[in-house]
């Protein structure tokens, strides 16, 4: 049987989470050049805030169809708000500062923001139970599962909304104003701080959609799933082109299929018959990071040069 | 807990006059702190409890033990400084400044010990009952110089009660010039200072129990604060400059000193793990602190050191078991793959921007984990046995001198670790000369320049890729070399431990903040900072679940407030002066600067 649609579909649905993620390092990058490596913990607590909502706001058996969206708001508010609140009271105060100091302020909340979620919230010291949608469907000689449609539909929604937000409204086009000149746009009577917030918090929602993607796609979470998944879709920014949204959700994409097929196929190839496999995919990945820095540093879609000092 | 606070608004209190901030006559303040420092000393000689169930037995009348002594040098510091504040001839170097700062934190450092030690024994023994009268005793005479030293007249008029209580702690803007003093005196100052230098650092490694590395850190960062403010690490740093050469054997003699203290292999064995975090930290603080560049996966390159040496060590686990390279060999292939990784890494994404470094690494980092993990002939070729790791790592064993053996050398008897130890202190040297020979030269400035500004260096002819390749190469085969002897002390190698972040050192986390919190820049600061970061979670078990979040938020708030870290690099920091860039010099704060947005780059 031919499994290829199969994997396609499924490096897709991988794509789009990390495509959704990848928006929150590629807007944060386009307006500031600042890496915001605590992005990945912010994915992380987006999870957490969705599955507080589902244990202890909900009733027991709410109806998925409730209880989604209401896990969506709670994981929403939570990562907006730790978004946000990182922007303020870790990032703004070194903005001017050498790049080195934002870095590694950026590690210390990575490492903190795990650290709080593994000690002080119940049970996260390994990985928690997250509801699911495993009804799965088959179309064609593809199966898909209801969280597969919920990731399709919420990565369709978001990123035409957001394309929609940046390209006709009076805050998105302020965005790209301060995206291509901070200093002119602030001489033009933009609130440069305002948009950088806005930036922070548009990247936590996406954030927090993907983890409650991710949540109902492999029906559990735990404290350190942000590292490798904020890791990846970092890498996707970088391979569609950082700074642009739409590279951002390309770079996703491709990454998700390049890393499935590489699992899926790659011990086909003689010579490689022990590196296949799920426990091999990051290698994968993340040799696609060095061979897009080799080759092509400045991303699918990306036009500028990558090495600004 | 990602917030960071600056100072609270401190309640407006009136201006206190000539006074001290305990109304009583200031002619009382100094002889409170002499008799008080006295009546501290004194009462360690008394039992505070009654039962030897607190650790340290300070149940015995007669002489000191286990906390008390910390309290009777606390005690015996305060007389001290309070007989060299009355001027007292022999003693008035301890104040060059004539200022009272040193005073009252050496007061302080005394009464916390001192409370600390009588609330640890309340609370583990469950009530005050538990204290004998000498207990009560010591609380109440440790209380009597804090109260002196808050009773001295103001130096300045603080406006309200925080700036008035910050400028009590405040270092004297100007310290007078230290006498000409013969070389003979120095050397025998230098000498002096290492000897003390080892005696508490071997304290600390000794400690038993982490009541008393409490109490023991209490007095040396109060002990350390007070010579700070009072001058005297100013004058002492003028003194190793001056003698540079003599200063850095005494430091090396006080290093090889320190197994032939320890009585118990088991102290040994932490000053090694203390050495290679050590090395492995100022391997990467010519990565971070000198070229700038951020390596957040520096512990993989110990981790192909490790394997590099485990494969080739002649254990019956390793792939060539077969091999077995002598370990001059050993050690140099360790390197040399630590240094092919390091140039794969670096050369795709050393010609772009810092930030691209940052997430290879980190990825490089994992990636290097999972392989390791992978390669065990069932999910991946079979090269280092998986999870298992590769364990039986023989001992080293150099011109017939054997590292697994207790050797006796000269009436001391020196374990296992105390021959890793005396390796280690070779290798670190090493890396020290690597360090300060690089700096100081050519391409040393060149990575300084490169680190303050990549377009102006490059304009100046520095060809920026190069040297800061040179620069992630020789900090990623440093660490291969160190890697290539931790692998032989901790018998085996597995993957867990060469990983981001996890609760026991070395990872990458724990090796950034050693060199962030030291200072980065400096030889002594990632030193320090590892040996702090090591010291504190074996010490303190209770910590080892916090460590990581403290250490998140530690350099969070580094970075906000001291992005030099605890040891400042003083050329560094003047060079900051101007810019008010990543050093700030302690006069100024960043929340005195308005915000300014980066230009446009």
């Amino acid at each position: 049987m031919n499994t290829l649609p199969q994997q396609l579909a499924n490096g897709l649905l991988l794509g789009s989470m990390y495509g959704l993620i990848a928006i929150g390092y590629t807007m944060v990058y386009g307006i500031v050049q600042l890496i915001n490596f605590a992005h990945g913990e912010i994915f992380m607590t987006g999870a957490f805030g969705a599955l507080t909502v589902y244990l202890y706001i909900l009733p027991d058996g709410t109806n998925m169809l409730v209880a989604v969206p209401l896990m969506l708001i709670g994981g929403a508010i939570v990562a907006v708000l730790i978004a946000v609140g990182a922007e303020r009271f870790a990032y703004r105060p070194l903005r001017g500062a050498p790049r080195l100091a934002p870095l590694i302020t950026a590690i210390g909340l990575s490492l903190a923001l795990q650290e709080v979620v593994r000690n002080f919230y119940p049970g996260a010291d390994r990985a928690r139970a997250f509801p699911g949608l495993d009804a799965t469907h088959d179309i064609g000689s593809v199966t898909i599962k209801d969280a597969d449609i919920f990731l399709i539909l919420a990565a369709i929604v978001c990123m035409s909304g957001l394309a929609w937000f940046v390209r006709k409204s009076r805050t998105g086009r302020a965005m790209q104003a301060t995206a291509q000149d901070p200093d002119t746009a602030q001489l033009m009577g933009i609130d440069t701080n305002r948009i950088i917030v806005v930036a922070f918090a548009i990247g936590g929602f996406f954030a927090a959609v993907a983890a409650v993607a991710y949540g109902l796609k492999y029906g559990n979470v735990d404290y350190r799933m942000g590292f490798l998944m904020g890791l990846k879709a970092f890498t996707a920014a970088v391979l569609g082109g950082i700074g642009n949204i739409y590279g951002a959700m390309l770079g996703g994409i491709v990454l998700g299929i390049a890393e499935t097929l590489a699992s899926a196929y790659i011990d086909e190839i003689p010579g490689m018959q022990q590196l296949g496999g799920q426990s091999w995919a990051n290698v994968w990945a993340f040799c696609l990071l060095i061979l897009v820095l080799l080759f092509r540093p400045q991303g699918l879609l990306g036009e500028r040069v990558a090495d600004r000092a | 807990m990602t917030e960071t606070t600056t100072t609270p608004p401190a309640d407006r209190a009136p201006a206190p006059a000539a006074r001290g901030l305990v109304p009583l006559p200031p002619a009382t303040a100094l002889p409170l702190l002499l008799a008080g420092g006295i009546a501290t000393a004194a009462s360690t000689f008394l039992a505070w409890t009654w039962t030897a169930e607190f650790p340290g037995d300070l149940t015995v009348s007669g002489y000191p033990g286990g906390l008390q002594w910390l309290t009777f040098t606390a005690g015996l510091l305060t007389a001290l400084f309070a007989l060299s504040a009355y001027r007292v001839r022999g003693l008035r170097w301890l104040t060059p400044a004539g200022n009272h700062a040193p005073l009252l934190l050496v007061a302080v450092g005394g009464f916390g010990t001192t409370w600390y030690t009588v609330l640890a024994i309340t609370i583990k023994l469950g009530g005050l009952a538990n204290l004998e009268p000498g207990g009560f005793i010591a609380a109440v005479a440790s209380l009597v110089p804090l109260v002196g030293a808050l009773a001295l007249p103001a130096e300045h008029r603080g406006e309200d009660l925080a700036t008035a209580l910050g400028k009590r702690i405040a270092k004297p803007d100007r310290i007078p010039a230290a006498e000409a003093t013969t070389p003979w005196v120095q050397r025998a100052a230098i000498t002096a200072v290492a000897v003390v230098g080892l005696i508490v650092f071997t304290y600390g490694i000794d400690t038993e129990y982490g009541e008393l590395f409490i109490g023991y850190l209490i007095v040396v960062v109060f002990t350390i604060w007070a010579l700070h403010t009072a001058g005297l690490l100013d004058r002492f740093s003028q003194l190793l400059a001056g003698n540079r050469s003599f200063a850095l054997a005494m430091g090396f003699l006080a290093a090889i000193a320190f197994p032939f203290t320890q009585t118990d292999d088991h102290y040994a064995n932490i000053g090694v793990n203390i050495l290679i975090f050590g090395t492995v930290a100022l391997g990467l603080n010519i990565v971070v602190g000198l070229a700038g560049l951020l390596d957040l996966g520096y512990v993989a390159f110990l981790g192909v050191g490790a394997y590099t040496a485990a494969l080739v060590s002649g254990s019956e686990f390793s792939k060539f078991s077969g091999v077995q390279f002598p370990f001059w060999a050993a050690a140099l292939s360790g390197a040399a793959a630590s240094l092919i990784f390091g140039v794969l890494i670096g050369a795709p994404t050393l010609r772009l921007r810092g930030d691209y470094l940052a997430i290879v690494t980190l990825g490089f980092g994992e990636i290097f984990r999972i392989a390791v993990n992978n390669m065990d002939g069932d999910s991946g070729p079979d090269i280092t046995n998986g999870p298992n790791g590769i364990p039986s790592i023989p001992d080293l064993s150099f011109l017939g001198f054997n590292f697994g053996e207790a050797h006796d050398v000269g009436g001391f008897t020196l374990g296992r670790f105390a021959n890793y130890y005396l390796l280690m202190v070779l290798i670190m040297a090493l890396v020290v000369l690597v360090y300060t020979r690089a700096a100081d030269s050519r391409i040393g400035r060149s990575w300084i320049a490169i680190r303050e500004d990549e377009t102006a260096a490059t304009a100046m002819g520095i060809n920026g890729f190069r040297v800061k390749l040179v620069a992630f190469a020789l900090g990623a085969s440093l660490a291969g070399l160190a890697g290539t002897v931790s692998a032989h002390v901790t018998y085996s190698v597995v993957p867990n431990p060469y990983q981001f972040a996890g609760s026991t050192p070395p990872n990458s986390a724990f090796l950034l903040a050693a060199v962030v919190l030291g200072g980065m820049g400096t030889v002594a600061g990632p030193l320090l900072g590892a040996a702090l970061l090591y010291l504190l979670p074996e010490k303190l078990v209770f910590l080892q679940d916090k460590s990581l979040l403290a250490f998140g938020v530690a350099l969070i708030l580094l970075m906000r407030f001291r992005p030099e870290g605890i040891i400042a690099n003083r050329r560094r920091q003047l060079e900051f002066h101007e810019t008010g860039q990543l050093d700030v010099p302690d006069t100024t704060t960043l929340t005195d600067e308005p915000a300014v947005t980066k230009a446009g780059t």
